[in-house]
């Protein structure tokens, strides 16, 4: 792969990761929320898989194959269960509407290139220049888990920050050992499983997903 | 020396637990008590080895805490209050023999009792910071498991519990700060290391520690304004429990104060030691006023106690002064005084706690306006609370006497020595002091009078029992030492004098003579306890003969006839016609109204035919203490309203909590850039 072709391409595909977070901003329907997911975890992926194939590392191509696998086919398939089972799948009435949540991702990527500079300036790579993108993809997944109220769009947000730390450690560390990102991986797809049952039980109980509802439970 | 004594009292000690836990109800406290007394014996036999010699005893391990260690270093002062602990340890589980039926013979109480007294017998050895202050909040958590014991039948032993838990804590945080302040100074955290290197700190460091060591210890010897725990734990302890921790527990906070004011920082300015009087003479007036006004037979000694560690107080604060202004000799004297004040409350303080203990048991109540006529129903009880009582009030030939005898001469004769400061603080002292007694003894009387003399109040004071064997010994124990100790005292005066030797810079080797003659080095004083004692008995013999023999003459002539004492014209003599505790603390009341701020109700209703003539008049008065309610509920009530206001943040609402992560996230990041 050629120089200008390895920097194009990871251009491209750590772009798709912030691109599909804004997109779980934008979208409504939760079905979408959930592709874009999906999209995301295979773009990590590839940013992973770009990466081993530059610096011709065998274990960071299996990581690759592992995140593609974990982020961009099983938690999205799960939560696409989740989805399927509820029949008002729309994030109706977001808390911040989607005009501003989108100025918001905007702002928050700004605030993540300032707060970015000062570790950029000290990897003079190509990846190195990619980090804030991952770390405003994490800001939006926060920002997306406090305005959000579906229990689902939550779950997305968490995975989206997850992301956004897993692309900001590709893009800094070149390589995170396997056995790291095995345990991640694991932690994530546990969290998700543990949300899923979660969601169920809230489903069968209560017939919504959504969070505010559940504001009686507290006293 | 060797510190085997050491060692055998935290085993013994953690067996105890250890039994208390694990064994069946029925051995549980047998054991614990046979445990607990292998504790005290070792730790009463090793101080003792170290009074006698003078030589420290040393302990150090890496093993038993992680990364500090243990450094144990018991020295003649903290020998002192290591007996002062082991004596009352062992009195109080004999007593707990006896009592353990009544509800302090769970595991928790089983087990926290041996690490109650095994924790109080080794704060007084620790020689650094780390091993004093695991050791402390141990004997403050062992204490407050205690205090909580009855908290399933008692709603005030909860609250009673909060205050302590919380004062307990509060002062452990000052002690905290002041010794590691000092450690890390140091660069080392053993007392002796701290030792040589207080004198180059900076004032500024000295006096904050000194100061944090005062409040924090303070609160712990019940030292007014810190002292509104213990009219609420006292009482609501089991007796065993309250007796150790008014016999044993609060002297570790003069022992603290000693410590870090004269061990470690080595003495300081006069402004240290007059803040030390002046907190003495609050707390001896303050205490001593309530005392005489309580109807709680238990709180009315738990504020006896905080009078008494004001006295000793003030008897840490001559001797700072003198030391300071140059007279080393009265200096030492006044510390002796300070320790046998010391080593005397935990005498007829634990002996009057373990008899109210019986008096509860036997009659249901320490109200003493519904008690009455027990000197009859329980005559040991009744005279171990006389003996007690006579005491405190510092009667001769008892144990008070000698001690506030000894303050008295040192306060007396520092007068015309030294500078304007001593010469304004001795004279309030000395009034304080004297006043201190009068309210002390009206307190007493009070107690004895109405409590165990005149006719009984209630149904449980009629029909009350004399309690079991093994309290009544565990009380009368303590008693006897009363009364040695008023007799011949010179039995503990020259292990007190060494330990004031020991702390004293410059003190002389011999600061009182005590053969049959108490004589002090430097002053007038003489005082020959024994041959007083011998005299008052003389005298007291000869008016009993005299009486008999007048009696015999008399009965020549007129027959002796027994009959119904004048009732103002009524027929009826009732229980009711006695003066009550209310009634008798009602002049004084009167007197110090100012201070006490009492809460009188009366309610007069009238019959409907005539306003000349009443029905019933209901009269109901109750003394709070002004200090918890006019600055401890004010603060209480500032947290509430910062807790009400912080509630607000939290509504429940997961977004608003996110939100708040975000917030916080993007401020740190927008800062950083």
């Amino acid at each position: 792969m050629s120089g200008s072709a390895y920097a194009s391409s990871l251009e491209i595909a750590s772009g798709v990761v912030l691109v599909c977070a804004v997109v779980t901003l934008w979208r409504r329907s939760l079905s979408a929320i959930v592709k874009a997911l999906a999209v995301q975890g295979v773009a990590l992926g590839v940013v992973a898989l770009i990466l081993g194939v530059g610096k011709h590392d065998g274990v960071l191509i299996a990581v690759a194959c592992l995140v593609i696998a974990a982020k961009g086919v099983v938690i999205p398939a799960l939560l696409g269960r989740v989805v399927a089972g509820d029949p008002a799948s729309r994030e109706a009435a977001p808390i911040v509407n989607v005009p501003a949540s989108l100025v918001g991702a905007g702002a928050l990527t700004f605030l993540a290139y300032g707060a970015t500079g000062s570790v950029v300036a000290l990897i003079p790579t190509t990846a190195g220049r990619l980090i804030p993108l991952g770390f405003a993809t994490m800001l939006i997944g926060y920002f997306a888990m406090a305005v959000r109220r579906k229990a689902v769009s939550q779950i997305v947000g968490l995975l989206l920050v997850d992301n956004g730390i897993a692309l900001v450690a590709f893009l800094a560390t070149a390589g995170v050992p396997l056995l790291v990102e095995l345990g991640a991986s694991l932690d994530v797809l546990l969290a998700v499983v543990v949300l899923r049952v979660l969601a169920a039980q809230m489903w069968s109980k209560f017939g919504v997903l959504d969070l505010d509802e559940m504001r009686e439970l507290h006293d | 020396m060797s510190n085997l004594s050491l060692v055998i009292t935290a085993i013994a000690g953690l067996s105890a637990a250890i039994a208390g836990c694990a064994l069946p109800a029925k051995t549980r406290v047998q054991a614990a008590v046979a445990f607990t007394w292998g504790a005290c014996i070792a730790a009463l036999v090793g101080a003792l080895a170290v009074l006698h010699t003078g030589h420290a005893m040393v302990l150090n391990s890496s093993r038993i805490l992680p990364l500090t260690g243990v450094t144990m270093v018991l020295d003649p002062l903290g020998a002192v209050f290591v007996v002062i602990t082991a004596v009352v340890a062992i009195a109080s589980t004999l007593y707990w023999l006896g009592y353990a039926s009544h509800g302090l013979s769970t595991r928790t109480a089983s087990a926290a009792l041996p690490i109650f007294v095994t924790s109080m017998l080794l704060v007084p050895a620790a020689g650094s910071v780390a091993t004093f202050l695991w050791l402390w909040e141990l004997m403050a958590l062992s204490s407050l498991l205690l205090v909580l014991v009855d908290q399933r039948r008692r709603e005030e032993t909860r609250s009673a519990a909060q205050w302590y838990a919380v004062m307990t804590h509060a002062g452990a945080s000052a002690i905290l700060f002041a010794l590691v302040m000092l450690s890390a100074h140091a660069g080392n955290q053993t007392f002796a290391a701290i030792r040589i290197h207080a004198v180059h700190l900076p004032a500024a460091v000295r006096n904050t520690a000194f100061l944090l060591a005062l409040v924090g210890f303070g609160s712990k010897a019940g030292a007014v304004p810190l002292h509104v725990w213990l009219p609420k734990a006292h009482p609501e302890a089991p007796s065993p429990a309250s007796a150790l921790m008014s016999g044993a527990m609060v002297n570790l906070g003069i022992y603290g104060i000693v410590l870090v004011g004269d061990r470690l920082l080595g003495g300081g300015p006069a402004w240290w030691w007059l803040t030390v009087t002046a907190v003495g003479v609050v707390s001896a007036l303050f205490g001593a006023l309530h005392a005489a006004t309580s109807t709680d037979l238990k709180r009315l000694l738990a504020y006896s106690t905080a009078d008494n560690m004001g006295l000793v107080l003030i008897g840490i604060g001559a001797s700072g002064l003198f030391a300071t202004t140059g007279h080393p000799a009265i200096a030492a004297i006044a510390m002796v005084s300070a320790l046998l004040l010391t080593v005397n409350h935990a005498a007829f303080k634990g002996s009057l706690f373990l008899s109210a203990g019986s008096v509860q048991v036997a009659t249901g109540s320490r109200d003493l306006d519904r008690l009455g006529g027990l000197m009859r129903r329980m005559p040991i009880t009744g005279v171990v609370f006389l003996v007690g009582g006579l005491a405190i009030a510092a009667l001769p030939p008892l144990n008070g006497f000698v001690g506030e005898w000894l303050l008295f001469q040192s306060l007396l004769h520092g007068l015309p020595t030294s500078s304007t400061a001593v010469a304004i603080a001795v004279p309030v002292g000395v009034a304080a002091l004297a006043l201190t007694g009068g309210l002390t003894a009206a307190a007493f009387v009070k107690a004895i009078g109405v409590g165990f003399l005149g006719r009984p109040r209630s149904e449980g004071a009629a029909t009350a029992h004399e309690v079991p064997r093994t309290m009544q010994l565990g009380a009368a124990l303590l008693a006897g030492a009363c009364v040695v100790l008023g007799v011949v005292p010179m039995i503990v005066l020259p292990a007190l004098e060494r330990a004031a030797a020991e702390v004293v810079p410059g003190a002389p080797a011999h600061s009182l003579r005590a053969s049959v003659e108490l004589r002090l080095a430097g002053l007038q004083g003489v005082l020959a306890p024994a041959l007083l004692a011998a005299g008052l008995a003389l005298a007291f013999v000869a008016v009993i003969a005299m009486r008999r023999l007048a009696q015999r003459r008399s009965h020549l002539r007129v027959a002796l006839r027994r009959v119904e004492p004048w009732g103002c014209g009524r027929e009826l003599q009732t229980a009711r016609m006695q003066y009550t505790a209310t009634s008798f603390a009602e002049p004084l009341q009167q007197v110090f109204d100012d201070v006490l701020r009492p809460d009188r109700d009366l309610d007069v209703s009238h019959l409907a035919e005539s306003r000349y003539y009443t029905e019933k008049i209901a009269y109901r008065t109750s003394i709070g203490d002004v200090i918890e309610h006019n600055v401890y509920r004010p603060m209480i009530g500032a947290v509430n309203v910062w807790g009400q206001w912080a509630r607000g943040l939290q509504n429940g609402s997961v977004h608003r909590y996110l939100a708040y992560g975000l917030v916080v996230l993007v401020v740190v990041l927008a800062v950083i850039v």
